[in-house]
């Protein structure tokens, strides 16, 4: 048995690779798009608040999988202009707007945790709306949103299981791939041993990052 | 439960769909395929009465009261996929399989799984036995139990019509789509080894390969003879078949291994189908020649 783990191992952790490196792109750009996205949500202006709801209502409300095989596959038959060549980008970008939109609201909740009062004493001391999410309201966020993002992360980790079907090689893939060829199911046993070191490995960073931060509480 | 509703529709369907004549076939037979239809039912069904008088041993591996279980991946055209209402399976091997349940006098219970994965499926005994364009390999032959050919097949290499590409070494800097698992699959991985380099995309269903070529994407694809005359027959214009691999690679029926009473008695009942003609009708109506089954009823002759 631990002969047979060594002999898959490096194709392992070669699915391992790409499933990490999905998985960081596509939260850290993923929660850029999602601070506009919820500042947009809540804005007053309905031009701003309604696209944005929209948009997260459209990617909460329908399957990954469905938004991956629309990217890669839908669009071009749409129109050979929207072809994007690459796989891995057409992946990187289905993460990134689906998880945009769920840490969108993620955040959304993070701000509107922080005390009324907080924007009231901010615009009584002169502070714009800018100046006050700036320089107030986000510090304090940040803390509040790693639990949050956290669980996002280890979400898309797992989720990124679906680019199979777009033709990318990730951890999943690769043990089904084994599994087929040497017609053992065995193989999951490493594959999702590999799995829980990575996740335990970036709960890890993100439990470091909660105590850093803690300092604003 | 679904399932099971599934299967008792099955029949009625397959029935309806058979005499019909299957709405997507686009073969030239298409003429004449309601009374070749009828013909080879009225056919099996005399069989069928025949065999059920000796069910009395067939009880010992019929595993679920008379149901004979065969694993599918339905999405294989023209092997095996839905009809356009996307619930009735249809194609080559959905026909074989019910031809072959009915001459044996079984009840036949399609279960639709994912490619990746059929072969686990027949070891934890989820399906009987797999009818669903499985290539024949050494490999496969050393873990799983498997018939003798049903229908000849080889991997081959499908490509646009203005492409240069004449040869599988032509894929040289170039890139191939295929459906990952499969013998075509296998082949461009055996070609990479010795060193081949081609960008191999794997995707899990044949049709995203083809996808793929018509997004411009990729600049070939490998897949199995009989899955390329069909792609090729609604766009013969666009595409073209520029290689065929010399080895073989006939499709059986999978079983798992040490199944022999089942491994007996599917010989028995394919070597009924070649006797009585039905494996021929089937070769004209889907593949427009018998060719594809030549000398392969030699293979199923029982003692």
């Amino acid at each position: 048995m631990l002969e047979r783990i060594i002999r898959w191992m490096p194709q392992l952790l070669n699915g391992a690779r790409t499933t990490i490196i999905i998985t960081i792109i596509s939260v850290s750009i993923g929660l850029v798009l999602a601070v506009f996205l919820a500042l947009g949500k809540m804005s007053k202006h309905k031009i701003l608040s309604a696209p944005c709801s929209a948009y997260i209502f459209f990617f909460r409300g329908t399957p990954l999988l469905m938004q991956i095989y629309f990217i890669y596959f839908g669009l071009p038959q749409l129109s050979p202009a929207l072809t994007i060549r690459s796989a891995f980008v057409a992946a990187l970008i289905a993460y990134v707007l689906n998880t945009a939109a769920y840490l969108a609201e993620n955040i959304r909740a993070g701000i509107q945790s922080i005390d009324k009062g907080q924007f009231e004493a901010a615009k009584a001391l002169g502070l714009t709306y800018g100046q006050t999410m700036r320089l107030v309201i986000i510090p304090q966020t940040v803390r509040r949103l790693i639990p949050p993002v956290g669980n996002e992360f280890i979400m898309v980790l797992k989720d990124v299981s679906l680019v199979a079907i777009i033709g990318l090689t990730d951890l999943t893939k690769v043990t089904r791939a084994i599994s087929s060829s040497s017609a053992t199911a065995l193989v999951y046993i490493p594959a999702m041993i590999l799995y829980l070191i990575i996740t335990a490995f970036f709960t890890f960073i993100f439990n470091k990052l909660e105590n850093k931060y803690s300092v604003y509480q | 439960m679904k399932k099971r509703i599934l299967s008792a529709a099955l029949a009625a369907m397959m029935a309806t769909a058979m005499l019909s004549g299957c709405g997507s076939s686009s073969s030239t037979a298409s003429g004449t395929e309601e009374t070749v239809e009828t013909e080879g039912t009225a056919d099996t069904q005399e069989e069928a009465a025949e065999t059920e008088e000796g069910s009395e041993e067939s009880s010992e591996y019929t595993l679920e009261s008379g149901v004979l279980m065969v694993g599918m991946e339905i999405g294989y055209p023209p092997m095996e996929y839905f009809d356009e209402d996307g619930a009735t399976p249809i194609g080559f091997d959905v026909e074989v399989a019910t031809a072959l349940a009915e001459v044996l006098g079984l009840e036949l219970e399609i279960v639709d799984t994912a490619w990746d994965g059929i072969f686990a499926g027949v070891t934890t005994d989820k399906y009987d036995c797999i009818i669903s364009s499985v290539s024949y390999t050494e490999e496969r032959n050393n873990n799983y139990l498997l018939s003798s050919p049903y229908v000849a097949n080889a991997p081959v290499i499908v490509v646009p019509n203005d492409s240069d590409i004449a040869d599988i070494m032509d894929l040289e800097g170039k890139s191939v789509a295929v459906q990952m698992e499969t013998t075509a699959d296998y082949l461009i991985q055996e070609y990479i080894e010795e060193g081949l380099d081609t960008d191999l995309r794997q995707y899990e269903k044949v049709i995203n390969a083809f996808d793929e070529i018509k997004a411009g994407r990729v600049e070939a694809v490998c897949t199995d003879s009989v899955v390329a005359s069909y792609y090729l027959g609604d766009a013969a214009s666009e595409y073209k078949t520029v290689w065929q691999s010399e080895e073989k690679e006939p499709i059986v029926i999978c079983m798992k291994q040490g199944n022999e009473a089942l491994y007996e008695k599917i010989n028995e009942g394919m070597a009924e189908l070649f006797e009585n003609g039905t494996m021929a009708e089937l070769a004209v109506k889907y593949f427009g020649t018998e060719d594809v089954i030549e000398g392969l009823a030699e293979g199923f002759t029982v003692e």
